[in-house]
């Protein structure tokens, strides 16, 4: 038996609490299938298992939070978020869908016999546990589709597309960390974090058999060879963390595009050494000077400057710029100021 | 011994006393050799061995690390000497009860001068007292600041109302059909004016360095003004010169090499910048004392070792109608009416007059208004003009971009906001709250002195910009002190700063649900004092 | 989220059209109102195309307030109509004493003013008796222009229709354009002048979204003319924006979306036309919008106008037949409507689109 449901009577609309309270009534009632003349009620499925749907003019959400068991037809076209959370449901949508189509879809196939608007595939994911999600769409997805996918398998046929400048809009796969987006014909605007490479073998074993399913369920199986044409397919996936563009450093741009001898070369000595904090040589701020007539040649200069910078020949007290930091204790010890810090 | 006398500067009379830990010292005389303001030496004292009546003769002489106590050779407490010492035997204590600023004066008949900032903080931050409160959630979705895209660029220049833009309508298209005042797409921060002079060569380099690789490598357009002490030929020359804004302030330094290069000059510059003020000194001129004025400097501004002060005013600008008529025509037509050529003042009660002025001119020759605060920095100043003078920026920006609104101008002339930005650490929150305020843009020099490593502080630390002693080589320019500094790693700095903030404003953006610059939405922002409530014209929130 | 929708036919549509577009939509609706303005009039307006139409919602006092005002100005009444009115108990809804829709001739000095003279004196009235009624809280004035019928009410769409008849359909009230929302601006207070569609001289808009820059659109706005007024809503700033544009600076319809959501500064540059488009960018950056927005339109032309915002976080579609065009939020209710359509032909503008219906009822897609 089939349980039909309208929701439509005179100018009144049934709620889309009224409807999802009837259907899982009629469910615990023992019905496994339903066909809705629907009204833009959101929400449109059921819970439990083997059950059939069949849409007509659903709302928002139609086949949110599918489950394993569950089928959902839609007649025709669907607006947002058509299969949104999708665990295990296969929903087939015959004409097009709205913006956010499998937005989080994480399990169970999804089939648009048209095309899907912006953001389509974000946040899809894949648990290891289970099948990943499939989103197989017929024609092309808006702009901003797979932002954040972090897995499953996108198909994006690019069927009746040949106006468009690309099959997946602009900006998408944004924040892509997982996952795997078919896509047949020319693609532009892709985020910086993605790359676009060819199918290998496996890749196209998997359309050849996923195709004759999805276009089965959509109607349109004379389209199979022309689409399994693989010379327009690519795949797109993520790029690894290491590949993602990487920049000249400060350092190399100074050294290749800067100029030579630095920006005040011709204006000031300056080789590049970067002077340490109490360095010696013409690091030191302050310079010791020895004065012959003063100096009682008491060695408290020498024995005591912790840099063992002084030396003393026969005649000369000499500080050696090499260890000599500047500190001024040769100066400080000294009885007889014979060091001056200059 | 001489005898200590009341009528002298004594230890105790000085801004930060030297807490030394004999016990730890192992007299390496590092301390002594790394202090650029000779505030510290090693010094002999005498010292009794033993309490015995025998033997109470007996004495010994030891070493230690001692403050001089002096006018002009005392310590600023920029810790060089303990960030040094290998052992924590030196530590630098504020002397609350210093005398220092009285003791100068009485004995110099002299004003004080020193550079840094303002060190009287009485008023607290209006910018930490707002936030960001209007987050995008159900109604506006908030945008994710990683990875969605967003546009960090403001326009520089003359912005013309759309029905004054002459456009002509033919085929469906629209053409243009004057030539229309230059107009350039910049990042909101402009790298703030600190002249060749001001900052050590190394410094200034290192600025134009991070300012070049962030246009060229990172698509980053920020713009950094000169100041004004002259530019060296070769970047005039190269194209580089397009990310740099000239300056020219009241003392003309330098222009005579920018004119003599014009006609070797491959690209315009992104702007000029006329200096009437600026927020730490306002109704003051450059100053640039002699110690600083090394050979290049004297070379590039031409000009002897000598003091160098700038006049407050441009001489020959009575007026407002005048000061538009001499600079900002001869500036305009220097560069072929094709380079935007701007106006910086100090925000003062006055400003909004000017603004105003400005926005009247029927020439339209105007292309941006730069408005300093009072807890900008500066190389040089008298301590009574920086501690006494100026006004707060965020209620004068936020006046001028009202009183363009007021008069349905907004953004005509584009409004950037400079002055103590980032002072408590929070540069991306400050600028964003400005460009909320009607900022098209701000502008810092401050924060690039604190990335390449300034030690100075809003509460008197260091503060010596002013003596070429800077200890970090920044605002030095004694070659030895000059050359601590690493042109490599603080251009490095600069531009991990910018990244990181470029970072910071999108987090700030996305939950406002901005992609692009959050020009005065002030509706985004609310304040818990009510004064500021009122008198920014934001929400109230307790 | 609202709900919002646009119908341009070759034939005459009753206003139960555009209550039977909205119903499928209706988990945008929280019963707060609905309203439609209808354009290009049939019916009992089919003859006086030429002359301004009062749509006004008074009470006693108000509706005298206004009679003296208009007749101060010198305007006689031609033609006045009344909506059935259905009392029936329990309808949700909260009604105005009167509602006044009435054709009147141009004062006797304007019989040979110029086009831009009479829009002059329209507006002004329209001011006038906007404030006039302000003040004494006796009524709400929708539109005072020539071929156009606004209501507004507050309340449950389907109630409201029961209450003024408009389920059923009838040949009195029609018109070539309706253009409707079943909800009020829920943000801020109900009010019937925060309600879709939104209307001046000639320009209707009906937006859904928050728009985040309304703040810095109103402020700009405020000064730009003196018909910019109210701000009861922040989607008012994106109809005023196209007046501005289209009527105000004259600049062809495809700088408007230029204007409200312009290209990203890289973009621009690699464009032919990026010197003009640069400064569009800068000289009305004021008037963008950053929010989540689409904005239905119709202009004096006639034409239906849809746009997005440039992360389109807003679902709009158009579907048509042979004779009819509609634009509204979500398929739902153009199936509803025309089920038999050919859905291949169904447009979802991009981020980047200004889709426009031309009076032949041809859809054009200009990308940005």
């Amino acid at each position: 038996m089939v349980c039909i449901i309208h929701t439509l009577k005179d100018n009144d609309r049934m709620s889309t609490q009224e409807l999802l309270q009837t259907i899982a009534r009629k469910i615990e009632e023992g019905e496994r299938e339903f066909e809705i003349e629907a009204c833009g009620q959101h929400d449109i499925t059921g819970k439990g298992a083997n059950l059939l749907f069949r849409i007509t003019n659903p709302g928002q959400r139609v086949g949110a939070m599918g489950m394993d068991g569950v089928k959902i037809i839609v007649d025709g076209s669907a607006p947002a978020d058509i299969g949104w959370l999708n665990s295990g449901a296969d929903i087939v949508v015959k004409g097009d869908g709205g913006d956010t189509a499998a937005h989080c879809a994480a399990g169970g196939k999804i089939y648009v016999g048209g095309r899907v608007g912006t953001r389509s595939g974000a946040l899809m994911k894949h648990d290891p546990k289970f099948e990943p999600p499939q989103f197989w769409v017929l024609k092309n997805t808006g702009s901003f589709s797979f932002e954040f996918m972090g897995g499953g398998i996108a198909v994006v046929c690019g069927f009746d597309c040949d106006g468009l400048s690309s099959v997946l809009g602009n900006r998408s796969c944004v924040g892509m960390v997982g996952g795997v987006v078919y896509v047949r014909g020319k693609v532009e605007g892709l985020a910086k974090c993605v790359e676009q490479v060819k199918l290998d073998k496996f890749d196209k074993d998997f359309l050849k058999s996923g195709m004759k399913e999805f276009l089965q369920e959509i109607g349109r199986t004379e389209l199979e060879q022309d689409l399994l044409d693989f010379k327009n397919w690519s795949k797109i996936l993520p790029l690894p963390k290491e590949q993602k563009e990487k920049k000249i450093s400060v350092k190399e741009f100074k050294e290749q595009e800067w100029f030579e001898g630095g920006l005040f070369g011709d204006l000031v000595e300056d080789n590049g050494e970067v002077f340490g904090l109490a360095q010696s040589g013409d690091a030191r701020i302050r310079k010791p000077e020895w004065e012959k007539d003063l100096c009682i040649d008491c060695s408290l200069c020498l024995n005591n400057c912790p840099q063992k910078a002084i030396s003393k020949d026969l005649t000369r007290y000499n500080a050696d710029s090499d260890r000599c930091i500047g500190c001024g204790i040769c100066s400080a010890v000294c009885p007889r100021s014979a060091w001056k810090m200059v | 011994m001489a005898a200590v006398k009341i009528n002298e500067l004594h230890k105790s009379d000085l801004p930060w006393i030297l807490e030394y830990d004999e016990s730890k010292c192992i007299q390496c005389g590092k301390c002594t050799a790394v202090c650029s303001f000779n505030a510290i030496k090693p010094a002999v004292e005498t010292r009794k061995t033993s309490n015995s009546i025998v033997n109470k003769e007996k004495t010994e002489k030891v070493l230690v690390i001692k403050q001089n106590v002096s006018l002009d050779n005392y310590c600023r407490g920029c810790g060089m000497c303990a960030n040094v010492c290998p052992n924590g035997a030196i530590k630098l204590i504020r002397n609350e009860d210093d005398k220092y600023s009285v003791a100068y004066r009485a004995q110099k008949a002299d004003s004080f001068k020193k550079g840094g900032r303002s060190n009287l903080n009485t008023e607290g931050r209006t910018l930490d007292k707002i936030k960001i409160g209007r987050i995008s959630q159900m109604t506006d979705p908030s945008l994710d600041a990683q990875r969605h895209t967003f546009e960090l660029k403001t326009p520089f220049g003359r912005v013309l109302k759309a029905d004054k833009l002459n456009f002509d309508v033919k085929d469906g298209k629209i053409i243009e059909t004057a030539q229309l005042p230059p107009n350039r797409w910049i990042y909101p921060i402009i790298f703030g004016d600190m002249s060749i002079g001001a900052v050590s060569w190394r410094m200034w380099e290192a600025m134009a360095i991070a300012t070049a690789y962030l246009n060229e490598v990172h698509g980053i357009p920020i713009r950094m003004c000169t100041g004004e002490g002259g530019i060296p030929t070769k970047l005039l020359k190269s194209r580089y010169v397009k990310y740099m804004i000239l300056q020219i302030a009241s003392g003309h330094f330098g222009w005579n090499r920018i004119i003599k290069s014009m006609p070797e000059m491959t690209e315009d510059p992104a702007g000029i910048l006329i200096k009437i003020g600026q927020g730490a000194k306002p109704g003051d001129g450059g100053l640039l004392l002699a110690s600083k004025v090394a050979r290049y400097v004297q070379e590039i501004r031409g000009v002897p070792k000598a003091d160098l002060l700038s006049p407050p005013t441009h001489q020959g600008l009575y007026s407002i109608e005048e000061s538009v008529q001499k600079m900002f025509l001869s500036m305009n037509a220097a560069f072929n009416f094709q380079v935007p050529v701007a106006i910086k003042v100090a925000a003062s009660v006055t400003s909004v007059s000017v603004y105003n002025n400005l926005l009247r001119d029927p020439y339209n020759i105007v292309g941006g208004f730069f408005i300093d605060g009072l807890a900008a920095g500066t190389g040089a100043a008298h301590e009574i003009s920086l501690n006494h003078t100026g006004h707060p920026i965020t209620s004068k920006l936020r006046d001028c971009y009202l009183a363009a609104v007021h008069q349905g101008r907004q953004g005509e002339i584009p409004l950037f906001a400079g002055g103590g930005l980032g002072q408590t650490g929070s540069f991306a929150a400050d600028a964003f709250k400005l460009i909320c305020l009607g900022a098209n843009g701000v502008f810092t020099g401050r924060m690039l002195m604190e990335i390449a490593g300034c030690v100075g502080s809003d509460t008197g630390r260091c503060n010596a910009c002013n003596t070429g002693l800077c200890p970090a080589g920044i605002a030095a320019q004694n070659e030895c002190l000059v050359k601590r500094l690493d042109v490599d790693k603080v251009a490095q700095n600069l531009v991990n700063y910018i990244l990181a903030t470029d970072i910071e404003l999108k987090k700030l953006m996305a939950p406002v649900g901005c992609s692009t610059l959050p020009v005065g939405r002030s509706d985004a922002l609310i304040t818990v004092d009510k004064h500021i409530s009122r008198r920014l014209d934001i929400q109230y929130s307790c | 989220m609202c709900r919002i929708g646009a119908i341009k036919s070759k034939n005459k549509l009753h206003p139960s059209m555009a209550l039977k577009l909205m119903r499928s939509q209706q988990e945008g609706h929280d019963d707060s109102g609905f309203a439609f303005v209808m354009q290009d009039m049939g019916g009992l307006f089919e003859n006086y195309k030429d002359l301004p139409l009062l749509s006004m919602a008074a009470t006693v006092e108000g509706t005298r307030l206004a009679e003296d005002i208009l007749r101060e100005v010198g305007f006689t009444r031609v033609m006045q109509w009344s909506p059935d009115i259905n009392h029936q108990k329990g309808l949700k809804i909260e009604a105005m004493p009167n509602y006044i829709f009435e054709v009147l001739q141009y004062p006797k000095s304007y019989r040979h003013a110029s086009q831009e003279e009479k829009e002059e004196l329209l507006i002004d009235t329209s001011i006038r008796l906007r404030k006039a009624l302000e003040e004494s809280s006796s009524g709400f004035i929708y539109s005072f222009w020539p071929d156009t019928l606004t209501l507004k009410e507050i309340g449950s769409p389907r109630d409201i229709g029961t209450y003024f008849n408009l389920w059923e359909e009838n040949s009195d009230l029609t018109a070539r354009i309706i253009t409707a929302q079943c909800r009020q601006n829920t943000n801020y207070d109900i009010v019937r002048y925060a309600a879709h569609p939104f209307f001046l001289e000639g320009y209707t808009g009906l937006v859904n979204g928050e728009n985040t820059f309304y703040e810095k659109n109103k402020s700009y706005q405020a000064k730009l003319y003196k018909g910019y007024m109210g701000f009861e809503s922040d989607s008012q700033c994106l109809l005023y924006s196209l007046h501005y544009i289209h009527k105000i600076l004259k600049w062809p319809l495809q700088y408007f979306k230029h204007t409200i959501t312009p290209l990203p500064y890289d973009e621009i540059v690699r464009r032919e036309n990026s010197e003009i488009l640069l400064r569009i960018k800068a000289s009305l950056a004021h008037l963008e919008v950053n929010g989540p927005n689409t904005l239905l339109a119709v202009t004096p032309q006639k034409e239906l106008l849809c746009v997005c915002d440039s992360k389109k976080l807003r679902p709009v579609v158009i579907g048509k037949t042979e004779d009819t065009v509609i634009m509204t939020s979500e398929v739902v209710g153009i199936n509803d409507l025309m089920p038999d359509r050919k859905i291949e032909d169904d447009i979802y503008p991009n981020e980047r689109e200004t889709v426009i219906v031309k009076n032949d009822l041809t859809v054009e897609r200009w990308q940005q």
